[in-house]
């Protein structure tokens, strides 16, 4: 398998806790960058003429502030420069104050065919306290454009003040709202955010509150026939994130916009951060690349454990011995005996057991190059 | 017989911390000209980096210099700068051997510190003709005359001579200098008698071999003489002699009274140990110089490599410091804990905190290092008499019939105002009362039997917090006493770790324990399984914490551009579990093993 990244860095303002790369000041420039877009989609087309992708995600940012006809031209451009397969996922991110009728209409007709939804929280004071330029009402408004969708609500827990209450009407209120697909993210306080200074100053909940907060809101999903299918991804039956499960099983992708990240075959390589660099770089017809790893074997291997551990499903190790010919048991033997306790696997499949899900750190890191 | 050089001086100078030692031997060898003030970097003698960085003198240095003094001779200088603490005493009573002449340099503000004395008696006890100098007479609170009255009072010298002089400034240094021509006397010897010279340093070069500093005391030693030493049956061709000027300069030959160095492709660090006297080969002197009192360690602790393939590599440095610093005392060691790694003995606290800090620094090298100990007593059941300074090594209680264990006699000096805080110190410490004496209205000398292993876990810092820096306090072994101690064990998830374990008297365990498991439940970071923290005594749990269980470390989003980001946490993540130790099933970070020497009280 292998998808289309693509980021939109623009937004109606940054959130508190935001580390993306997104200018909420630059939005005057949309429209030279959609074009520079699609100016690399067009170079990087004809380098991957022999690959057919499953997915396209427009990420960002916040790619609905954009004006759609934009998008709807980005979307077409994808599919000229780049084989896209039939019924391919393309998925579009969204912030519920930004949508309307009409912008969901085009997005649908122009191919796409999944939506990711910022709720966060479903209560006011908390999303105004996180900076998100939206409110509950605004929500239930966008996932009423949406009904019939397949569409997937983003949740935040481990925010200032929350309460297992809070979360748990937050967690209905995206249940309810027709979602197929729930994301239930941690706020991570990253240094140099403002929300840093929250948790330098001990406003905000500490480890093992977010863990309370995570394993009542796995319950709260399980209950509403959500599973967990990754640490942080929850869906209803066949709804998972293709796009997403591509990264999980260490698949391809090639990612095209500032700050944008590939992975193609074993070559690691991330798009410049800087928006006038970016400029620069694609008007002159160059690849805007600022940071290229080649992955070598250990390290394609330790990558397929790392991020398989993460998933319900785990790791396939027959897969793994026929794609890297060599022995799993054998040369993660260490790791293995040292995490027995904390393994299970059924199947030919190894997983973290439910209940160390969410400490898995400590576990893959004693499978990096051991 | 010939005479030695009558117009050479060999002398060093005696201060407390901080009194300006090193300051006024900067200045005496710009005004020699020996280094231009522009060449100088500050505090030339102290050239190792925790030297300067902490302000004190660890080594002895020696340089020599050249005075043109009043009386219209030139003359030779050989000034051998002193370490100050009384942890180095050893390294001072080097130098005194060395030398006929010590000056004593007082703080005019201060006055005389306990470790001054402590120097001064030594250097009164090698017969050396003792100069004062009053030193730092530019600060507003100088008190020369007080300062003179004391040297009067306290060590009995006439100070009237004493020259009122400023390092800092370089006021009256040259009256220092003409002193030192006036009150030392010159070096006595026979030039023609066979070579007898005392080693009083070494240290290793990489290209020169072992590099030997001596003071002749008969006879000549020049390049192509084959030397032996009286303690050793080797004999090495002499290839470089030299002065200290003060870096290493080569000169044809030394002669009877001179100070300088001594180089012999000497490739074997233990063939030469610093106290023996080297002779002629040749034409071999028939008595040693009497050497040096063998030092006895006084501070015991275990250093481990943090890497276990380091260990071959920790010995050599031992081994080089050693060579340097023949108070340093090692034998390889095992811990269930730590693996292997070496028990060493040191002269005291600091003695021991130098050694690993320069272990780190010049060796590169990660240590682990275990709680210092004492040595202690014990006559077994079997009328067996062991020493024991190992906790691990203790024998079962059973086996025990009783322990005895090092006491000190300490004078504490302080202002009067810190009396109360003193003396409350020295009775948790278990301290005996002894004398108080006052020495003027503002210094008060109190006196206390402590045991040792009290005064080397923390009393130092403890007795300078408490009067603010003011107090000072000097101690000597006395001997041994009876006691009532036990091993206190600590348990990470019910596996002793040896590398923990403490031998403390009956009465501070239940505390100790306390404060042990509350130290180690902050610092053990929380794993996957809750783990029980305990101490106990005779296998009897007397204290227990809980680090519990891990809850979250997991990275909540992982998108496309994460994984690179990710695995580099991850990757750093594991370098941090690298340097852990295992302890049962526990991961145990190195500076947990240093939790031991941390109480709570203040």
């Amino acid at each position: 398998m292998s998808g289309i990244y693509v980021h939109i860095p623009f937004c109606k303002s940054k959130c508190r806790y935001c580390d993306f790369t997104s200018f909420p000041d630059k939005i005057g420039f949309a429209e030279s960058y959609m074009a520079c877009l699609y100016h690399e989609m067009a170079m990087r087309g004809e380098e991957l003429k022999d690959y057919v992708f499953d997915t396209l995600y427009i990420g960002g940012g916040t790619p609905s502030v954009v004006d759609e006809k934009y998008i709807a031209m980005l979307v077409a451009a994808a599919k000229k420069y780049f084989k896209l397969k039939d019924g391919a996922e393309i998925t579009i991110e969204m912030n519920p104050g930004t949508v309307s009728a009409g912008k969901i209409a085009l997005y649908k007709k122009c191919g796409i065919n999944r939506f990711s939804v910022g709720l966060q929280s479903a209560v006011d004071a908390q999303l105004e306290d996180v900076g998100r330029c939206h409110n509950l009402n605004q929500f239930l408004a966008c996932a009423k454009l949406l009904k019939g969708e397949n569409f997937s609500v983003d949740v935040m827990i481990g925010l200032k003040g929350q309460t297992l209450a809070d979360i748990e009407k937050t967690i209905e209120v995206a249940a309810g709202s027709g979602a197929s697909h729930i994301s239930m993210y941690a706020l991570t306080p990253e240094d140099g955010t403002p929300i840093y200074t929250d948790y330098l100053n001990g406003e905000l909940p500490d480890g093992d509150e977010v863990a309370e907060m995570y394993a009542f809101g796995v319950n709260k999903l399980k209950e509403l026939g959500f599973e967990r299918y990754e640490v942080s991804n929850f869906c209803k039956k066949g709804k998972e994130s293709r796009h997403n499960l591509n990264y999980w099983r260490r698949g391809e992708y090639i990612g095209v916009g500032v700050s944008a990240s590939s992975c193609i075959k074993n070559v690691r390589f991330t798009n410049t951060f800087d928006l006038d660099e970016y400029f620069k770089c694609i008007m002159s017809n160059r690849f805007p690349v600022v940071d290229s790893t080649q992955i070598d074997e250990r390290g394609a291997m330790d990558e397929t454990v790392m991020l398989a551990l993460r998933t319900a499903e785990g790791l396939d190790t027959a897969k793994f011995n026929a794609d890297f010919k060599c022995d799993f048991k054998e040369v993660y033997a260490s790791a293995l005996k040292k995490n027995a306790q904390y393994l299970t696997g059924e199947n030919g499949r190894l997983r973290v057991k439910d209940e160390y899900l969410y400490v898995q750190n400590s576990i893959i890191c004693d499978f990096l190059g051991c | 017989m010939k005479q030695p050089n009558k117009f050479i001086r060999n002398f060093c100078i005696i201060a407390h911390i901080d009194h300006g030692k090193s300051t006024l031997a900067d200045r005496l060898m710009e005004l020699t000209g020996q280094v231009s003030k522009r060449d100088m970097e500050e505090q030339l003698l102290d050239s190792m980096d925790i030297e300067r960085e902490r302000g004190i003198t660890i080594k002895l240095t020696p340089v020599r210099m050249f005075y043109d003094a009043d009386d219209g001779n030139e003359y030779v200088f050989n000034l051998i700068d002193t370490p100050g603490h009384v942890d180095f005493t050893y390294e001072v009573s080097r130098s005194l051997a060395a030398c006929e002449g010590a000056i004593l340099i007082v703080d005019a503000s201060q006055g005389i510190e306990a470790q001054t004395l402590a120097n001064v008696y030594l250097a009164l006890e090698n017969n050396l003709e003792i100069l004062p100098v009053i030193n730092k007479i530019d600060l507003p609170s100088a008190r020369p005359d007080e300062a003179k009255h004391e040297i009067e009072d306290v060590i009995g010298l006439d100070a009237s001579y004493a020259p009122l002089v400023s390092a800092k400034d370089g006021t009256n240094i040259k009256e220092v200098l003409e002193d030192a021509v006036k009150y030392f006397p010159a070096p006595q010897g026979d030039e023609d008698a066979p070579l007898k010279a005392l080693i009083f340093d070494s240290y290793y070069d990489n290209y020169k071999g072992v590099i030997l500093f001596v003071r002749l005391k008969d006879g000549k030693v020049e390049v192509g003489d084959r030397i032996t030493t009286f303690r050793s049956d080797k004999v090495y061709e002499v290839t470089e002699v030299g002065v200290f000027a003060p870096h290493m300069l080569p000169k044809d030959g030394l002669y009877a009274g001179e100070v300088g160095y001594i180089a012999a492709s000497i490739k074997s660090i233990q063939d030469v140990a610093v106290g023996d006297t080297v002779i002629n080969a040749d034409n071999r002197a028939a008595e040693p110089l009497p050497g040096y009192k063998k030092v006895q360690s006084v501070v015991f602790c275990g250093i481990y490599p943090l890497d276990g393939s380091k260990f071959g590599d920790l010995k050599d440095a031992l081994l080089k410091l050693q060579l340097n610093d023949a108070s340093l005392v090692f034998e390889p060691d095992t811990s269930q804990a730590l693996g292997f790694g070496f028990r060493c003995g040191f002269l005291g606290l600091l003695h021991m905190e130098i050694m690993q800090e320069r272990l780190e620094r010049e060796f590169n090298l990660d240590i682990i290092t275990t709680a210092p100990s004492v040595s202690y007593k014990v006559n077994k059941t079997d009328g067996e008499v062991i020493f024991v300074d190992n906790p691990s090594h203790l024998p079962p209680v059973s086996e025990i019939e009783s322990m005895e264990e090092p006491i000190v006699h300490a004078d504490i000096y302080s202002p009067p105002d810190y009396l109360g805080q003193i003396m409350d110190l020295c009775r948790d410490k278990r301290g005996i009362f002894e004398q108080m004496t006052y020495l003027d209205a503002n210094r008060v000398k109190l006196e206390y039997r402590l045991p040792l292993n009290e005064i080397i876990f923390d009393f130092f810092d403890k007795i300078k917090s408490r009067t603010r820096g003011y107090a000072s306090f000097d101690y000597e072994l006395l001997g041994y006493e009876k006691s009532k101690l036990v091993k206190l064990d600590i348990l990470l998830n019910g596996d002793v770790c040896d590398a923990l374990s403490i031998i403390v008297h009956e009465d501070s365990a239940y505390p100790r324990g306390r404060t042990l498991c509350e130290n180690l439940k902050e610092a053990i970071p929380r794993q996957l399984f809750e783990i029980p923290v305990q101490a106990a005594v005779g296998g009897k749990i007397i204290a227990r914490e809980t680090v519990k269980a891990m809850r979250k470390d997991v990275l909540a989003k992982c998108y496309g551009g994460d994984i690179t980001r990710k695995k580099k946490l991850l990757e750093k993540q594991k370098e941090g579990k690298k340097r852990m130790r295992t302890i049962g099933s526990v991961e145990v970070p190195s500076e947990v093993f240093m939790q031991i020497l941390k109480t709570n009280d203040e």
